[in-house]
């Protein structure tokens, strides 16, 4: 009797194992990303199918604030509890593969023949950003470059035709943002157009490349080299700013988070393609064509090169620490994400540029993909390296004496150059 | 021996999250570390140290720290031990009063720095204010934009967050100096300002010293308000303060060493002040 009893308890101690062992091999993978509602729905989905298709996988997908990834993956890849997949910009996240924490791309797994295949796949130099001694490290989220929307209505009610008006030159959005700018006194309560701070290394540099300024030498070891160049630039923010002619500053509420809601308050405002998608979130009536268009990045009118606005990407890695089956399971749902770029174009508007979709109707149908793809065309990657954090802040710093300080541009770029050349020496 | 078993908690908690930091901070300043690299500390002596006696940047941070400490720190102590006083003498709604100071206290600061991010917009209610009170139209003060009102505003924001906190320590203060000894000056015929002067100052100088060395270290430790303000765009230099200069140096330009460093002198500033402030007041008791 008590022998049976044994054997029956030993039985389903098996048993037990059995179902527990089968859910303990399930492999869940931590993917951290950066907030954008119609993507988080997105990719909610495409997670859910991943997971009714690899019932093997289990993936958690937590959103962070987008200005507190940088630290957030920071510190946990710091304490060695860095996510399995994350996502950032592509200067935030080099020194990441310089550094050895990210896994190269498992070609199989993500459902490619082999490197190359996946290089083929995809707009050409869209990669290199993300290839480091041969290796390639990362698939884009998104690949994005700027131009500038434009408020037709805003146009309207200050008498300019927005489709003949709009301005082409540095000189000309100067004058006209004078136009659109209202004021009760000092206090500016609709800008014609005003930059998207921070971000200066997104459109800086191509401000003085367009005059033939550079931000590193050819020798890697100078910096902003063309003196001309970028005191011109520098001018144009100090002009540009409070002390100057008053159209804007860093100071005033983000552009971009305003230009949705089409309250007569911003004229222009510099965003990648993704904003479509947003706006007709926030404001389904507010349409293209009608209530807004996209303008080209301008040039200067004594511009030596054709420069437009930098493009970036975000690009989907993998924690190098992570065991082999969570890198095997993530590369195989970020190939599963890669196959939809389609989906990701038509619903979140951010480009994953894939030959395939940029050779669809879909792509060349959208609202202005045009103006966007011959600026890309004309677009230098952001500079990224192992001290571009640093860089950006010297560029902050800079734009911030000559228009919020009032500060002269030839004493600025005295300092501007120090710093960055101090950050390139890796210095503090 | 109860004693030691009654203060082992606490100093088990002090130990493993307050001195050991402080000794791996130390032990880190002396080495050179990346935090994205998975390579050991690499030992450099006092290079770190003389790293910072160079750079400018460093020297500017203690600058705007000292600014900020100076500005901060003394109106603190006066306006929270006038606040204390008036809550006191009141006969009615003491509670709601203390309740009204104390409330920015409960707020976190980065809560509070994006509420008085909104105030001080320029089209926000700290110009309209301003400008209503002194008469004028229009103008901008420049909350965020200018490097003087920065450093106001930081100030501003920071004297609103912790004036209630001080409020309520003196309060208690106060309440802790006997009836007897005020009986015995008013029997004596000291007036009001003579009770206040001889007897309650004198008597409250314990909770004085303890609120001016809190002030102090709570100023210089200050952090979230210059970072959300220099994330809205407002410029760095003036309100660089050494907290932040230790965040950009760590996190920024993966600098572990030299951020270590700079908090160890940080920690060694603020013990020689505190402990000077303690020596002081002992000399002006005796």
């Amino acid at each position: 009797m008590l022998n049976r009893f044994i054997r029956v308890l030993a039985l389903m101690l098996v048993a037990a194992a059995l179902v527990g062992g089968s859910a303990i091999a399930q492999t869940e993978i931590v993917y951290w990303t950066h907030e954008d509602p119609n993507r988080t729905a997105l990719e909610e989905e495409l997670i859910a199918r991943f997971e009714a298709d690899y019932p093997q996988y289990k993936v958690v997908r937590v959103t962070n604030p987008t200005d507190q990834m940088a630290q957030l993956i920071l510190t946990a890849f710091a304490a060695n509890r860095g996510p399995d997949i994350f996502n950032m910009d592509i200067p935030n996240e080099y020194p990441y593969i310089v550094n050895g924490r990210v896994a190269p791309v498992n070609p199989a797994a993500a459902g490619y023949i082999d490197e190359q295949s996946i290089y083929d796949a995809y707009l050409p130099g869209t990669l290199d950003p993300v290839t480091y001694e041969g290796e390639l490290y990362g698939l884009p989220l998104e690949v994005t470059n700027w131009s500038i929307y434009l408020n037709m209505n805003v146009f309207r009610d200050a008498g300019l035709d927005p489709l003949t008006d709009y301005p082409k030159t540095w000189e000309q959005l100067m004058d006209v943002a004078e136009k659109l700018t209202l004021r009760d006194g000092e206090i500016i309560t609709r800008r014609g157009f005003d930059f998207r701070y921070p971000y200066y290394l997104n459109f800086i540099p191509s401000m003085a490349a367009q005059l033939g300024g550079k931000l590193i030498g050819d020798d890697g070891k100078s910096a902003i080299v063309g003196d001309e160049a970028w005191l011109r630039v520098l001018q144009y923010f100090k002009d540009w700013g409070p002390n100057g002619k008053n159209l804007g500053s860093p100071t005033y509420k983000a552009a971009r988070s305003i230009f949705n809601f089409d309250n007569n308050d911003i004229g222009m405002m510099e965003s990648g393609q993704y904003q479509a998608a947003r706006i007709h979130n926030d404001n389904p009536s507010f349409l293209p064509g009608e209530g807004w268009m996209v303008i080209p990045f301008p040039q200067w009118e004594d511009a030596v090169a054709d420069v437009a606005e930098a493009y970036y990407g975000h690009y989907w890695m993998v924690n190098a620490q992570a065991s082999k089956e969570k890198q095997q399971a993530a590369w195989t749902l970020l190939g599963y994400f890669a196959s939809h770029a389609d989906e990701f174009f038509e619903r979140v508007a951010v480009l994953q540029p894939t030959q395939e979709l940029l050779n669809s109707d879909m792509f060349k149908n959208a609202p202005y993909s045009d103006v966007f793809m011959s600026d890309l065309a004309k677009a230098p990657v952001i500079y990224y390296d192992e001290n571009s954090p640093q860089v950006l802040q010297v560029l902050k710093d800079s734009i911030e004496a000559v228009m919020l300080q009032g500060k002269e541009p030839a004493d600025v770029l005295k300092t501007m150059r120090e710093g960055v050349e101090r950050a390139l020496r890796g210095e503090y | 021996m109860w004693g030691w078993v009654f203060v082992l908690p606490a100093l088990t908690y002090f130990a493993v999250f307050s001195f050991y930091p402080i000794f791996n901070a130390f032990w880190l300043s002396l080495h050179t570390k990346n935090p994205l690299s998975l390579r050991p500390p690499r030992f450099v002596g006092l290079r770190n140290y003389l790293d910072l006696l160079d750079s400018a940047t460093f020297w500017n941070s203690w600058k705007a720290t000292g600014l900020f400490t100076l500005g901060t720190a003394i109106p603190l102590v006066v306006l929270s031990l006038l606040l204390a006083t008036i809550i006191v003498s009141r006969l009615n709604f003491q509670r709601f009063f203390q309740l009204a100071f104390y409330a920015p206290a409960v707020i976190p600061s980065v809560v509070a720095a994006a509420v008085w991010l909104l105030l001080l917009d320029p089209r926000g209610v700290a110009n309209q204010w301003v400008n209503f009170v002194l008469g004028l139209s229009g103008v901008d003060h420049k909350w965020l934009a200018n490097p003087e009102m920065v450093r106001f505003s930081t100030t501003v924001v920071y004297l609103w967050e912790k004036l209630g906190f001080f409020t309520i320590i003196f309060i208690a203060g106060l309440g802790g100096i006997p009836q007897s000894v005020k009986e015995a000056a008013h029997v004596d015929g000291a007036g009001g300002w003579q009770l206040y002067r001889y007897v309650t100052l004198p008597l409250l100088k314990p909770t004085t010293l303890l609120v001016s060395v809190m002030a102090m270290i709570f100023c210089m430790r200050t952090f979230a308000t210059q970072y959300l303000f220099t994330q809205a765009g407002a410029p760095r230099e003036s309100i660089n303060v050494v907290t932040l200069s230790i965040y950009t140096t760590g996190i920024r330009d993966l600098q572990l060493g030299l951020a270590n460093a700079m908090s160890i002198v940080l920690l060694l500033v603020m013990l020689v002040l505190s402990l000077l402030q303690f020596r002081l007041s002992g000399r002006g008791e005796s």
